[in-house]
């Protein structure tokens, strides 16, 4: 077994409340010196102390959470709800189990959860919910309309994507990322072959993700969630140019990863962060596939999953440093364009309609707004209009 | 070329252009495979058919694939020369072009199959044919590209030594003949495209690199800041950040004896950039307003990872 090592760095997910605050201001900051055209500021909401005094007054009136925090007030959160805040989604501790009912305890306390008979169970494969014990992990969604029954549930599913740093016989040392611990990988000798399949070498330099069964420090491989990449990461081919302006709305493949803190599980992680004032978390290898406009954390994303239709408006709380080196399509539902989008909690990617033992969905995203009054991160906008565009702002209210 | 009637000199030049056409394009697909190899110093960066192999085969049959296409071209280049400066002499190795020609329509049949089942098996990859410009997915239109030269290939087998054409309308014909052929594989190519964006191409703002130093500057000569120098309190902007076109530079103020902030946002534009300013009053109840004025940049415990901008310019 490899052993784990590695240094652990902050990103934004570990920076403290006042970090926070900071970040939530950001869009407010923005909303004043480019207003958006149609909105609850109004057309006269100009730069300007009388705009600023109205962002301000709006705010205050609406009490609107600032972006990447949810108010459990206002998303009707109960015990047990994820602590994303997404609805329709719970994650927690199985810490009793039987036939019919599953108890989990959640950020909120315990919930009772029935399992009908066509719920779903996924523990390394698709389970009875028998198979379902006590300390399990699990992500639960809920069925649509009914919310202390369960649609489908996983149990101890993990997911490393990254770079092999090291090769044992039987396990590897996967860097994930700047700022995130090394991640030991098992692969047990059943799913070898499985695995090899896709990904034929599994050697250090070349690329792996892997979902599986997550044990005490390290990843049980079992399933394949792309075809490797026939080069080393740092061999990855040049980007392809971008014809004029970047596209309004771009698609690709959403992915998920495990969050690693509260804002982390709130947000999507966006692989092109701006590098001048990225944080630590930079991409693990230069390559970018497909070159994505540059936005920083705090900024608004909208995701869209193209096989279901919904879509949320989420924070970006922090890069995807995987994402921009796998240039894979997702083929959930026909074969999307080339590279991987947004980086979703795993909540997140659930409550969006995403199976996470298929790894992605077909998605697209653009950049988003939420004006005060809007419902937070975690609330569904189905077939809403496009909030905001990848394109350069409105005008602004002065020139050099 | 000396075929009496229209058809038929059509049909000669169509035949006669052949041979050197599809050689460009072997060297053409050799080269770019290369150089894709040499930019990305590994072969196994190869995209295409290759990939339908096994592993340990695709290096070997990517080199083979590079070093068989090379050869071809040379090949169909040099027996394409006839033995005398005549026009109408023999080829010099007539059963040599012969065997190179037929060997060339195979190749391209092959390719035809091959594409066929990458398209069908691989429907993310690229065809690869020539090298980063052909990172498409396979369509239809690399396929017909591969069959047409399989025609090609096919109709230059007995077609006689080259020679440059007569200087007349003839000429024009065997131009025009030439022109409409490659225009016909530009139509089929999906690399064109690729290579067409990359003559002379710069990044759009959203994707483009600038220094912070530099919107900075940039700033500090704005009629924006100008106005608002007086009322900023603090060297060092509190917080920076970007989306798409824009950066954003906040500073902490003083307006009418309250706290406020003022924020900038600076177009990332090389030359004149745009200024848009606004002020945001502080909420008495705000930390910063509490603490008598806002918290500057080097204060915060965290300032690289919540991306603010001391980490980006020398500190005063």
């Amino acid at each position: 077994m490899v052993v784990q090592h590695g240094d652990l760095a902050c990103c934004v997910r570990c920076a403290g409340p006042a970090s926070a605050e900071r970040l939530a201001r950001r869009q407010l900051l923005k909303a004043a010196v480019h207003p958006p055209a149609p909105g609850p500021l109004g057309p006269g909401a100009t730069a300007g102390m009388a705009a600023a005094g109205a962002v301000e007054t709006a705010v205050a009136r609406t009490g609107a959470a600032p972006s990447g925090t949810v108010s459990p007030e206002r998303d009707g959160g109960g015990p047990g709800r994820s602590p994303a805040g997404f609805p329709g989604v719970l994650t927690g501790t199985v810490v009793d189990t039987s036939p019919q009912v599953i108890t989990i305890y959640g950020p909120d306390g315990e919930r009772r959860i029935a399992l009908p008979p066509g719920a779903v169970v996924w523990k390394g494969g698709t389970a009875d919910p028998t198979a379902l014990e006590s300390g399990d992990s699990v992500v639960v969604r809920m069925h649509p309309g009914q919310r202390s029954v369960a649609d489908r549930i996983w149990a101890n599913v993990g997911r490393v994507t990254g770079l092999i740093v090291e090769r044992d016989r039987e396990s590897m040392l996967v860097d994930v990322g700047r700022t995130t611990r090394r991640q030991a990988v098992l692969i047990p000798p059943h799913a070898m072959g499985r695995l090899q399949v896709r990904f034929p070498r599994l050697e250090p330099g070349y690329l792996v993700d892997f979902i599986g069964l997550r044990g005490r420090g390290f990843l049980e491989a079992l399933v394949p969630a792309t075809s490797q990449p026939a080069y080393r990461a740092s061999e990855a081919p040049a980007p392809a140019a971008v014809r004029g302006h970047a596209a309004v709305r771009i698609a690709g493949s959403a992915v998920w990863h495990e969050a690693t803190g509260p804002v982390d599980a709130d947000g999507v992680r966006y692989p092109a962060l701006d590098p001048e004032t990225a944080c630590l978390e930079q991409p693990l290898a230069a390559a970018g596939c497909p070159r994505l406009p540059y936005l920083s954390v705090g900024s608004l994303l909208e995701v869209r999953n193209e096989c279901t239709g919904s879509a949320r408006v989420l924070p970006v709380s922090g890069c995807a440093a995987t994402a921009q080196i796998f240039c894979d399509r997702c083929v959930t539902c026909g074969t999307s364009p080339r590279g991987r989008v947004a980086d979703l909690p795993m909540a997140g990617f659930v409550a969006m309609g995403g199976d996470l033992e298929r790894g992605c969905f077909n998605a697209t995203v653009s950049l988003g707004s939420r004006s005060p009054a809007s419902p937070p991160p975690g609330s569904i906008s189905p077939g809403s209009p496009s909030p905001g565009s990848l394109s350069p702002g409105p005008a602004p209210t002065g020139r050099a | 070329m000396t075929s009496p009637g229209l058809p038929a000199t059509l049909w000669a030049d169509l035949q006669d252009i052949q041979p050197p056409l599809i050689a460009g394009i072997l060297i053409g697909g050799c080269l770019a495979k290369l150089g894709r190899v040499l930019r990305s110093g590994s072969v196994d960066a190869g995209l295409g058919p290759t990939q339908l192999f096994p592993l340990r085969l695709r290096r070997p049959l990517a080199m083979l694939m590079c070093a068989f296409e090379m050869s071809l071209g040379l090949a169909l280049l040099v027996t394409v020369f006839p033995v005398g400066t005549r026009s109408g002499a023999a080829l010099f190795a007539p059963r040599a072009a012969t065997g190179t020609r037929v060997a060339a329509a195979a190749f391209f049949l092959v390719c035809v199959a091959a594409l066929a089942e990458l398209r069908g098996r691989r429907p993310d990859l690229g065809c690869g044919c020539f090298g980063d410009f052909s990172t498409q997915p396979t369509g239809w239109r690399s396929i017909a590209r591969a069959a047409l030269l399989t025609g090609a290939a096919l109709i230059s087998i007995e077609s006689p030594a080259l020679f440059l054409p007569p200087r007349n309308h003839g000429a024009l014909l065997f131009l025009g003949i030439v022109c409409a052929e490659l225009a016909l594989i530009a139509v089929l190519s999906p690399e064109v495209s690729e290579a067409l964006l990359r003559l002379g191409y710069t990044d759009p703002c959203e994707l483009r690199q600038l220094p912070a130093e530099r919107t900075l500057a940039a700033l500090r000569r704005s009629r924006q800041w100008r106005k608002h120098a007086q009322a900023i309190t603090t060297e060092l902007p509190i917080d920076m950040w970007r989306e798409l076109c824009w950066r954003y530079v906040v500073y902490p103020c003083r307006l009418d004896g309250k706290n406020a902030e003022v924020v900038f946002a600076v177009q990332l534009r090389r030359r004149r950039p745009m200024v848009a300013t606004a002020v945001l009053p502080l909420a008495p109840d705000s930390p910063a307003a509490a603490s008598g004025h806002p918290v500057p940049a080097q204060d915060w415990g965290h300032q690289e990872a919540m991306q603010l901008s001391t980490g980006v310019y020398p500190q005063a």
